[in-house]
């Protein structure tokens, strides 16, 4: 296992606060939430696990070896889903999987198209990258079945855009009150200028 | 590639555009050092983002110094030579000779003579470039093959088109591992982003010369500058979940400036109309 401090990026003579303050920022930064049915969530997955066992460690070595003192943190995402339809299930685990074409294939073998039908093609389409079609989708899924909180929650985290995800510090969004002119004033003056 | 990924300076420090300048600069020159006198012209600050984004992870850069193209008098700080430069070096000449055949084909036999010319004083560093990269020349040649159906069919599908351009710079980093995984990822949704910013901006010359346009096609000939915003703005989300996977050492907040800053002024520049306006201008000066 790599050192523990290393991981969160802190020193050594780091603060108890200092390194929960680390801490609460990766967790901010890999958590499931922002990697919710992106490829790349297996990975961010491995970093907040690896975080979190620092986080464990640390603590643990601070309050003098003492076992037991677990930080309490992030744990994974689970989500609860009970699988009427087994073909249905079939897909979900094949999206999950990756396998997004043989998932396609067995959707377009379902005949009626239900809200859960339109939600597994909006995954589907998600994990390509093809965003327009994703929104379409998962909007589809939410007027047939408006109760459903999964297909709202979908919807929802696309509807935010990029205001929802994580940004690291001092890169806000502090753009949108910058007018027309400024916008290009900014622009041109990227890389004139200033000998190096 | 347009020019579209550009870093905002203001939020810089010294020591990333100092860094950023000298990749420029980098790159440049080993596109003089591999393909000749001509090739520098097409350079561009999507291909410097292409260069720090596929460099391995360092912790710090010592630049060298070199004689700047344009003025051979001078001589600037340059980062060194490596394979991640020569590979979007490779990448770049590659890109910008199908671009220039893209324009030869769009274009009538008189108005596509200037893009004719260009591509064949290109030609013979392409035809390195495509030996050196068989593989990305490949995929970029039939991904603007599919892509140029599809113009044909007036395809109205915003995704199925974006998909193409967004695969085509995927292939731009060796997609094996987790690096490769994250750097895919990227660069297949800044591809989209790319392509969409651009189709936005094509909107009006598109219409009044009766060209097909994925924005119109989907949104209708007036556009629909919110759901295209949106959906821009969902694909610099995963930019940006990427990035954060990835490591980058001492370029991250170079790139994370370009993704964060850069990437979203531009899009308001191409959405309220200003960016004809930045593109006609000279914008990398060496005089003052």
């Amino acid at each position: 296992m790599r050192d523990p401090y290393n991981v969160l990026g802190v020193s050594q003579s780091a603060s108890d606060d200092e390194v929960k303050k680390a801490y609460r920022e990766l967790a901010r930064k890999y958590h499931p939430d922002n990697y919710q049915n992106n490829p790349l969530a297996d990975l961010a997955e491995e970093k907040m696990k690896e975080i979190n066992e620092a986080y464990d460690a640390i603590t643990k070595q601070r309050a003098g070896g003492y076992a037991g003192a677990s930080s309490g943190g992030y744990s994974g995402y689970q989500r609860g889903y009970s699988a009427t339809d087994p073909t249905y299930a079939q897909i979900r685990n094949l999206i999950n999987a990756g396998d997004l074409g043989q998932a396609e294939q067995l959707l377009y073998g379902v005949g009626q198209k239900d809200g859960e039908w339109y939600f597994l093609s909006g995954s589907i389409a998600y994990r390509r990258g093809w965003l327009d079609e994703a929104m379409q989708n998962y909007s589809r899924a939410v007027q047939l079945e408006p109760n459903n909180l999964e297909y709202r929650q979908a919807l929802s985290l696309m509807q935010r855009g990029t205001m929802g995800g994580y940004r690291p510090a001092g890169y806000g969004a502090g753009l949108d009150t910058m007018d027309c002119c400024t916008t290009m004033l900014c622009l041109n003056c990227l890389c004139g200028g200033g000998r190096c | 590639m347009f020019g579209y990924v550009r870093p905002f300076r203001p939020e810089l420090k010294c020591k990333d555009f100092d860094l950023y300048r000298a990749t420029y600069c980098g790159l440049c020159r080993c596109l003089r050092r591999r393909y000749g006198l001509i090739a520098p012209m097409f350079l561009n600050f999507d291909f410097t983002f292409l260069a720090l984004l596929l460099w391995e992870p360092e912790e710090s850069f010592a630049p060298c110094r070199g004689r700047c193209h344009a003025n051979p008098l001078r001589r600037l700080p340059m980062c060194q030579d490596s394979p991640a430069l020569e590979l979007a070096a490779d990448e770049s000449v590659i890109l910008a000779w199908w671009k220039l055949r893209d324009s030869v084909e769009d274009e009538g036999f008189w108005s596509g003579m200037g893009a004719r010319g260009l591509s064949g004083l290109l030609g013979p560093a392409y035809r390195k470039a495509a030996r050196r990269r068989p593989e990305f020349d490949g995929t970029v040649r039939v991904c603007l093959e599919e892509l140029s159906v599809l113009e044909k069919e007036n395809c109205p599908s915003l995704d199925k088109t974006a998909d193409t351009f967004a695969r085509l710079l995927q292939s731009a980093a060796p997609g094996e591992g987790e690096r490769g995984r994250v750097l895919s990822q990227l660069l297949y949704h800044l591809g989209r982003w790319i392509y969409l910013a651009d189709a936005r901006d094509d909107l009006e010359e598109d219409k009044l010369a009766g060209r097909y346009n994925p924005v119109s096609a989907r949104y209708g000939s007036e556009g629909d500058d919110c759901a295209l915003g949106l959906t821009m703005d969902q694909s610099l989300a995963l930019i940006g979940a990427a990035l954060q996977l990835g490591e980058f050492g001492c370029r991250r907040p170079l790139l994370e400036n370009i993704t964060y800053l850069g990437l979203p002024l531009v899009k308001k520049a191409v959405f309220d109309g200003s960016w004809k306006e930045i593109k006609k201008q000279k914008i990398w000066r060496n005089d003052t």
